[in-house]
């Protein structure tokens, strides 16, 4: 294979991975794993009682974060390089924020945490499904608002 | 950028859904473009081109910020 012709198939093959978006219906099927799968956790947080179900958490967590990957690369009823150029700052504003609040979040826990109630907490840092959470819910949430006010 | 599309929209009677549709984007997308929010790339001012029957430059002008 020649230089040039490897070099186009890398990019083809490096678009298509950019470019990968879920059909619209996904946005449904993302929502309603969501939906069910809060559902869930609180059940588990406060009807469940006895039993080690630290299991279950741990799996309704990746599941809550797959159900809002899937509404995050679902592509929209209309997709069209608008969206798309949307979307891209959402992804912009959420890894900024996500970044922010993972560095600052842990040490406002702990400063809450010890005024609170005096040697509260000791120091800990952010699990990934929290900062995960928090930069999928804020993608999200800034998509539908920069859509809404395009 | 400035533009003149609401006026060229006009010209030929196109709704701005008629004029998405046209060119396969939202009307949301249309709207945007015609306030000066959002500047359409290549492909679509040439789509755009294509219906209007007249060249990009006749209806996209740069304004004194650009």
């Amino acid at each position: 294979m020649e230089k040039d012709s490897f070099v186009d198939c890398e990019r083809k093959r490096l678009y298509k991975v950019i470019n990968f978006r879920l059909p619209s219906q996904f946005v449904g099927i993302g929502l309603v794993i969501c939906v069910l799968t809060t559902a869930i956790m609180f059940f588990r947080a406060f009807a469940m009682d006895g039993g080690d179900t630290e299991w279950l958490k741990l799996l309704l967590q990746k599941t809550l974060l797959v159900g809002m990957l899937i509404m995050s690369v679902s592509k929209d009823k209309i997709e069209d390089e608008m969206t798309m150029s949307l979307r891209a700052q959402s992804y912009a504003i959420a890894f900024i924020v996500g970044v922010i609040y993972a560095l600052v979040m842990p040490y406002v826990e702990y400063g809450v945490s010890n005024v609170v109630h005096s040697g509260g907490e000791a120091f800990k840092s952010l699990g990934d499904f929290q900062v995960l959470l928090f930069m999928l819910m804020i993608q999200l949430m800034f998509y539908h608002f920069l859509k809404r006010n395009r | 950028m400035e533009n003149t599309i609401k006026v060229e929209r006009a010209i030929l009677s196109l709704t701005q859904g008629d004029l998405a549709e046209k060119i396969g984007v939202s009307r949301q997308t249309i709207n945007s473009i015609e306030a000066n929010r959002y500047v359409p790339s290549t492909v679509l001012a040439l789509k755009l081109s294509a219906i209007f029957g007249k060249p990009v430059n006749q209806f996209f002008k740069l304004s004194d910020s650009d």
